[in-house]
Parts: C-alpha cells; structure tokens; sequence
C-alpha cells in the first residue's frame, strides 16, 4: 500500500515536467508561425530540455522504487 | 481579445500558459497565491479565471467563492494536473464552473475560451437584463419621484377608482397606465384608445361602438372600446382633445356605467376602470375649457403627475444602459456608452423627456464607432422644444415692452441658438430669409 502511495506520488512529479514540455512544445510552434525573435524560441528549446532531464530523474526514482 | 487570469503557484505552468494565451491574442495576469488572485481582482475586471484547485494559502474555491461576489462575474474554468482529479472536482458540482486537464494545449485555451465569447453574447445581456428590474414589470427608475409613483399605482391598483394621468410629453402616460393595468391583476388585456387622433365622425362609433348599418359605411356591427375593456382596464389617450360636443355621451357612460352603440336602443352595461392621459395642465384645462368640469372629476378621481425626467436625472443612467441592452439584443451587438456621454446626457434637459432620451440614444446607437463599441452621441444635444431656450425669452420679456422689441430680441436669440446661421433662423421663425435680413438691415439703421 505504501509502495503504490510512493510511486502514485513520483509519477505525479514526473507528469509535472512531462505538462511543461508539451507546453513549451505547443509554445514554440506559435513562436515559428508568428516569426517571434530566435532567442526566444532557444531560450523555450532550452527549458524544454531541463524539463527532460527532471522527467528523467523521475522516471529512475520511480524505476528505483519498482526495484524495492 | 479577452482579459484573462492564470491563478496557479506552478509558476512555470502559469508563465507558459500566459505566453501562449498573449499568442492567440488575449490579456493575461498571473496569480500565485489565492491572495494574490483576490488582489488582482479588486484591481481589474476579468472575462475569464483559469484556475488550479490547490493552491499553498487555500483552494481555488476560495477565489470562486470571491469572483461570485463580483458585479461582472468571470468564467472560470479549473485547471487540474491529473484526470483524476478532474472528475472528483466535477462531482463537485460548482454551477458554471469549466475543467480541462494538463497539460493545457493550445486548442484546449482556444475551445474554452470561445465558449467564453459565444457566451458573453447570451449570459452578459441575460444577466444585464436581470440588472433592471422593471416595476410592474413595464417601469424602470429608482429614483425618489418614481418611488413615490410607484407608491400611488399600487395604492389605485386596489381600487377601481378612475385615473387621470398628467405630464408632459413623452414622460411615459401609456407605460404608466399599463403599470397599473398589470398591477391591478387583471385576467384581460388593457385597450387602450387615442381620442386626439380620432375623427369627430368616428369617436361615438370608436367609444360606444355601432350596429350594421347605423351608419353610411358600418357593414358590420362594432363593440367600442368601452364593452371591449369589460371586466379590464381602458386607457384613453390625450382625452382633453376630444371634442367638446362629444364630451356629455362620455360622461353618460362613466356616470350609469352604460353605453348605447350608435344605431341600438339596447343600453349595454359596461364595467372598466377608466384610465386617461393628458399632457396638458390642470389650470389649463379648467381656464380654457378643455373639458367639462363633471367630466374631469369623473376622470380624475385619482390624478397622478408623472416626473418629468429633468426631475429624475439619477435614472438616465439606468434608462440609458436598458435602452443600450434593447437595442444590443435586437442587432446582436455590444455597444456601450462611456461616463463622459453619461454626464452629457445627465446635463441636458430633456423637453421631450424619456421619448427623446430613447430618440437620441437610438440616433447615438446607429452611428456608434465600431473600433471602440461606443455610442457617438451629437456634439450638442438640442430640441425645438428645449425649456432653456423658453426660459431665456421668458426671461427677457416684459410688460409695457414693444412688439417691435420682443421681436428683435426673439430675431438675437434665434440667431444665437443657430449659431449665426440665417437660413437655420429664418427657418425657424416661419419668415423668408429675405425677410430675415430686411429686420436685420432696419435693426441696424
């Protein structure tokens, strides 16, 4: 029961990196079709690789937490 | 473009969803805090909340509960991060309240929010509707003057005493007079007569009513307005122009509540609350014989003076804005007025009262700018039959004084109230132009 809590909690905390990338997606495709400066677009790009990375860190405490 | 609130101390999600919202072209502000989203909205006016259910200093419910209590309700939709919570907040069952799940897309903000527009249309002109509230469901006005009319109806409306309505014109006699029609819970509809726009010939067959044949042209037999207002409620407009002569047959029905149609020996009873309009004053219509004095006191058991609305300015306003929704509702539109039109309307002073109010705000309506959705009211507000202009002639005359003086002195102030323009002046003083400038000429000489 305590297991399921724990993992039902990481995979809440993965879906949170998981929402903003999709996001910052969506964003970036708005920034191309109304030709928003190019930095701007790098600077979404960029966040949506820190968003990877936390997703990916999640994703191995929740793999971690299977393994218990 | 609509103002939008993001309430949610994910302050990442709130940043994106605020860029992509200003993308598809709409306001945004962002809130962290229930706090904060209280203090944005004691500073500005929001179409549409979107909202996170949990937030560190309470629940999105406490905004909800906060945003009811506003004059312009926002929409608000909910926000949550797992499907699940979605339904348990939906079974909540907050009226009105919209959910979507993220992560939001750009088609998720697009689909509310136009929801949000078609929905402004509908539920912004419902909800101004239910703003006026219309006493006896017909008369709109809070001020003090129309609280003591308001006062009066209901006290005749128990009675079936006869009432005679006084006041200027376009004050709103026939509107009146079905106040207290329907305030007097009648099952039938009031009929209502104008006796000023009736022949001499055909006011007995309007009155009374007539058999086949009574008359060159009466192919059929007609009920007059009296036995159509039967057990009900009948309004006689302008009845100090009914014909004298015409007068003695009106107050042989509202003494032995009888009426004989032309044509018939058979008296028909009749049994009505009779309600009559006038906008001529008591004095004039007792020095100048207008109508029989039986007649009147038959008439005016119960008189009743409407406002003028220079009276009862506080409910321009009101009137302004309800005319504005009838006419937004008619042609589907959003047309609004500003405060600096308000006060402009509020300044003048209404001659020919509400009608012309309505007059100039249909006129101010039609030529409204479409870039800002305002009326375009005229550069000066002026009537034929404005009292500031009475008043300065008024003022200016004096016993003993020549005709040749009060002329020259109506030629000056004709002139100054067209601004210099002749043509206009000689217009409005019935003389020829030539004539006009032949008085200017000897004025000067």
């Amino acid at each position: 029961m305590q297991q399921q809590q724990s993992i039902t909690k990481l995979v809440h905390d993965a879906r949170a990196p998981l929402n903003q990338i999709s996001m910052q997606a969506e964003l970036i495709k708005m920034m191309v079709e109304q030709n928003a400066p190019l930095d701007k677009i790098q600077q979404t790009a960029a966040k949506i690789i820190q968003n990877c990375q936390k997703c990916s860190e999640e994703l191995s405490k929740i793999s971690e937490q299977a393994r218990k | 473009m609509l103002k939008v609130l993001i309430v949610d101390d994910d302050s990442e999600f709130a940043d994106i969803s605020s860029q992509i919202l200003e993308f598809i072209g709409h306001d945004t502000y962002i809130a962290n805090s229930v706090a904060d989203a209280k203090q944005w909205l004691s500073v500005e006016t929001f179409d549409h909340i979107f909202l996170d259910f949990m937030l560190p200093d309470g629940s999105g419910l406490h905004v909800i509960e906060h945003a009811n209590q506003l004059d312009k309700k926002p929409r608000i939709t909910l926000i949550t991060g797992h499907p699940l919570i979605k339904s348990i907040i939906a079974d909540l069952s907050i009226p009105d309240i919209g959910y979507i799940t993220k992560p939001v897309e750009r088609a998720d903000f697009e689909a509310v929010l136009s929801q949000n527009k078609s929905a402004k249309k509908t539920t912004v002109t419902k909800t101004k509707q239910q703003e006026f509230s219309q006493h006896f469901d017909c008369l709109i006005g809070e001020s003090p003057a129309m609280q003591s009319l308001y006062k009066m109806i209901e006290q005749v409306a128990k009675t079936n005493a006869n009432v005679m309505l006084m006041g200027e014109s376009g004050v709103g006699k026939e509107v009146v007079a079905q106040a207290i029609h329907n305030a007097s819970n009648l099952d039938k509809p009031l009929v209502a007569t104008n006796c000023g726009a009736l022949s001499k010939d055909l006011i007995g067959s309007e009155l009374f009513g007539h058999e086949k044949g009574a008359f060159t042209g009466a192919v059929a037999s007609k009920k007059g307005v009296f036995e159509q207002a039967n057990d009900s409620t009948l309004f006689l407009d302008e009845v100090t122009e009914m014909p004298i002569d015409m007068q003695p047959n009106l107050l042989r029905v509202l003494e032995n509540k009888t009426v004989v149609p032309l044509g018939s020996t058979k008296q028909v009873k009749v049994n009505c609350r009779v309600i009559s309009a006038t906008n001529r004053s008591i004095e004039d219509i007792a020095s100048n014989n207008i109508l029989r004095e039986d007649i009147y006191f038959r008439l005016a058991v119960f008189p009743i003076e409407i406002p003028q609305l220079r009276q009862r300015k506080d409910d321009i306003p009101l009137l302004v804005n309800y005319f504005l929704m009838q006419m937004n509702q008619e042609s589907q539109q959003n047309i609004s007025i500003n405060q600096q039109q308000l006060d402009k309307l509020q300044s003048y002073d209404w001659p020919g009262n509400v009608r012309e109010l309505r007059h100039v705000i249909h006129r101010a309506f039609i030529m409204a700018d479409t870039d800002s959705q305002e009326i375009v009211l005229p550069e000066r507000l002026h009537s034929p039959f404005s009292t500031q202009k009475n008043t300065t002639l008024s003022h200016g005359l004096t016993a003993g004084q020549t005709i040749e003086d009060v002329e020259k002195e109506l030629i000056k102030v004709t002139l100054e109230e067209v601004d210099g323009n002749k043509t206009l002046a000689a217009e409005m003083l019935g003389i020829s132009t030539k004539t006009l400038y032949n008085r200017l000429n000897a004025y000067e000489n």
